[in-house]
């Protein structure tokens, strides 16, 4: 039996670790929300940017915080360029089974130019408080993981007043429910379309950031996160930005937990079995998500 | 195993034709004479199958300039019992199929006075085999596995100072030698599931639970694990004297940090692999010292014949030698002294006495000395380093040490 205060600390590396997933996922539910595309190139994009924070840390010397600054509008206006330029001209029909092809291709791209401008060597951004950590009733907090909590707080709720109290937002959940009314009272869903792709992708910009601040990075790393994010965007209903964070929180925390009786092997597959047991008995996801009932 | 394991992956990008037209640069080096009359004159030919195309290349050329380096540093001095010695290496293209083949021919219709082995565990078993029925010695530089040695080989020696389980070795018979006051009660594992990776600290387990050590924890996390956080919540529970990585890189610098931002102060780390990495500093910043790795080669490794081996192979080639070069470079040692001893270098008879004497001799390498069970497992245990003083240095064997072993490590 695990004592109280490891299973209090396994709680609080949980939630830790639900946030960073939250935050990592959100993009990718955004995407599918708007135009049921299937982004497998999500991760190799976090991890471009955190390669972009590493680089900016290691050879300019800035916090890897501050590479935001850039990253951010530069994911937003790749992802618009990515939108309009690639995705927008698949066809209707065979979009979300194309869209895998696609984004495939992209993330197998980003990979190999990381390869090639970075080479495979691991990486990690090497903090001067990435070992620091706070206590709280006994148990240890650390401050990189704190970080990478707030920033996806900060993220997630940024997101959802975007979505929720501006105009743009408007028309993006418009766009998101029903395109063909969104287009008859005047919104312009291809250009939010294009837009609300950004947006997804800057998510892309902070959550890479986030990543970065405490794990070794190398190109390959990409095709390790794809699979748990993805099974957290069909639990939590796609296209669903809350329903995936909630999502993320609860898998997070379980899996953390789980690794104490089961060992890591075994609380890896928490993931798959909650995809499994999602797409079995409440295939829409178990949080909002309407959307994944048209299929 | 695990260095080149991710050699490996980079390896798959150098395929270059190029590397086709040296093999057949050699081919034709090697063809310059036939070997195998024995007579005083004739150079003696090693024939040796190498990876230098497909997925092995990378390490199978760093295996070729060992054996060149080896080559030409015997020649400069005079030869083997007077006569040069000659390399023949054809290349395998990275296949098991080909490798048969290979040595088939510089036995059967080449006429090779010697064979060593080619590169990778993989390589190694069906080339063993040949060598085996043909009745020649066969000194091999990769083959770490467990498998190598339970095929009944009866001419097989590796030449490396020891497979992944005797890696802590001499950290073990450190441990145990302490005072039971001092000496660490507790211990907690963690290994990737790997066979190269957990077969270090499952040995290490295994010595420090035979000599009393009790283990607390033990756990084996899946290769693409990235969150090492809660096996760190669980090392740092069990409050454990000492912890053991079972590691190769990405996995043992975040479990370092994991453990660091939980404060788990043990007071001996070991983790394979990831320290001896020179990208490890770069990544954990001044928080290494007084962390421990086993190392199969290091240039620093004070043996008279690693000296000379660093000196004139940075010489030859512009850059000091790898462990793949030192491996290869061991092999060539090994071959050396059992034919200086036995006074021969040719097929048939001869062969049998070269592997009686291996079996029943102490060989001076580059990797210090080595000595071989039946099963021609190598006897020895790898080097001990430690984060001394913001470097990297041998703490163990005594004999080879370049600091003495800082134990408790101080806090990080």
């Amino acid at each position: 039996m695990p004592s109280g205060a490891l299973l209090f600390q396994s709680v609080i590396l949980g939630l830790l670790l639900g946030g960073l997933y939250a935050l990592l996922a959100a993009g990718l539910t955004l995407y599918f929300g708007i135009m049921r595309v299937v982004m497998i190139a999500h991760s190799a994009f976090l991890i471009l940017a955190a390669y972009l924070a590493w680089w900016s840390h290691a050879r300019l010397g800035v916090d890897p915080l501050l590479s935001m600054v850039v990253t951010i509008p530069l994911f937003f206006g790749l992802g618009v360029l990515l939108q309009r330029l690639l995705l927008a001209r698949l066809r209707p029909v065979t979009l979300t089974m194309m869209s895998v092809l696609l984004t495939f291709a992209i993330a197998v791209l980003i990979e190999g130019l990381l390869g090639y401008a970075f080479t495979g060597t691991q990486r990690r951004i090497q903090l001067g408080y990435g070992s620091a950590s706070i206590g709280l009733f006994g148990a240890r907090i650390a401050v990189v993981k704190l970080i990478a909590f707030g920033l996806a707080a900060v993220a997630l709720l940024t997101l959802y007043l975007l979505l929720k109290r501006t105009r743009f937002g408007w028309a993006l959940r418009a766009t998101i429910q029903h395109p063909d009314a969104a287009r008859l009272i005047g919104i312009d869903t291809d250009r939010i379309a294009g837009f609300g792709f950004g947006v997804g992708l800057a998510t892309a910009a902070v959550g890479g950031t986030a990543l970065a601040l405490d794990t070794t990075i190398y190109p390959s790393l990409h095709w390790h996160w794809i699979g748990p994010l993805m099974a957290i965007i069909v639990v939590g209903g796609l296209g669903s930005v809350p329903g995936a964070a909630v999502a993320a929180m609860l898998l997070g925390l379980v899996q953390s937990l789980l690794q104490i009786p089961l060992g890591t092997t075994w609380a890896q597959t928490v993931f798959y079995l909650a995809l499994f047991a999602t797409l079995a008995f409440r295939p829409q996801g178990f949080f909002g998500g309407r959307l994944a009932q048209r299929f | 195993m695990t260095s080149r394991a991710t050699r490996t992956s980079r390896a798959t990008r150098g395929r270059r034709a190029t590397a086709l037209g040296a093999a057949v640069a050699l081919l034709l080096a090697g063809c310059g004479d036939d070997g195998g009359s024995g007579s005083s004159d004739d150079p003696i030919v090693v024939g040796i199958s190498l990876p230098l195309t497909g997925d092995f290349s990378e390490p199978g050329k760093g295996v070729q300039r060992g054996y060149e380096a080896w080559a030409k540093i015997t020649n400069d001095k005079g030869g083997l019992l007077g006569r040069q010695v000659e390399l023949k290496i054809l290349d395998d293209q990275s296949n098991a199929d080909r490798v048969v083949a290979d040595y088939e021919q510089l036995i059967g219709k080449d006429n090779v006075d010697i064979v060593v082995g080619p590169f990778s565990t993989r390589l190694v078993v069906p080339a063993a085999r040949v060598a085996e029925e043909y009745g020649m010695l066969f000194v091999e530089p990769a083959g770490a596995a467990k498998e190598v040695f339970t095929q009944g080989f009866k001419n097989l020696f590796y030449a490396a100072p020891a497979v992944a389980d005797d890696h802590y070795n001499h950290l073990a018979e450190y441990l145990l030698a302490l005072p039971p006051g001092q000496r660490p009660t507790t211990v907690a594992y963690a290994a990737m599931d790997d066979p190269f990776a957990q077969g270090t600290a499952y040995g290490l387990k295994a010595k420090l639970e035979a000599g009393g050590v009790r283990t607390v924890v033990d756990e084996v996390y899946p290769p693409n694990t990235t969150d090492f956080s809660t096996i760190a919540a669980k090392i740092a529970a069990s409050r454990a004297d000492m912890v053991v990585g079972g590691s190769q890189y990405q996995d043992g610098v975040n479990l370092i940090v994991a453990l660091q931002q939980l404060r788990y102060q043990p007071k001996l780390a070991a983790f394979s692999t990831a320290p001896t990495s020179p990208e490890f500093a770069a990544a954990i910043g001044n928080k290494t010292e007084g962390i421990l790795a086993p190392t199969g080669y290091t240039q620093k490794a004070p043996y008279p014949s690693n000296v000379e081996f660093v000196e004139k192979y940075t010489a030859q080639f512009g850059s000091p030698p790898e462990e793949d070069e030192a491996n290869a470079y061991t092999t060539g040692q090994v071959v050396a002294a059992a034919v200086t001893a036995a006074g021969c270098a040719e097929q048939g008879e001869c062969q049998q006495k070269l592997v009686d004497w291996i079996r029943g001799n102490k060989v001076e390498t580059v990797v210090g000395p080595l000595t071989w069970d039946a099963t021609g497992k190598p006897q020895g245990a790898h080097m001990i380093q430690q984060w001394v003083g913001g470097q990297i240095q041998i703490v163990l064997p005594t004999e080879a040490k370049e600091v003495d072993i800082v134990y408790p490590k101080p806090a990080w």
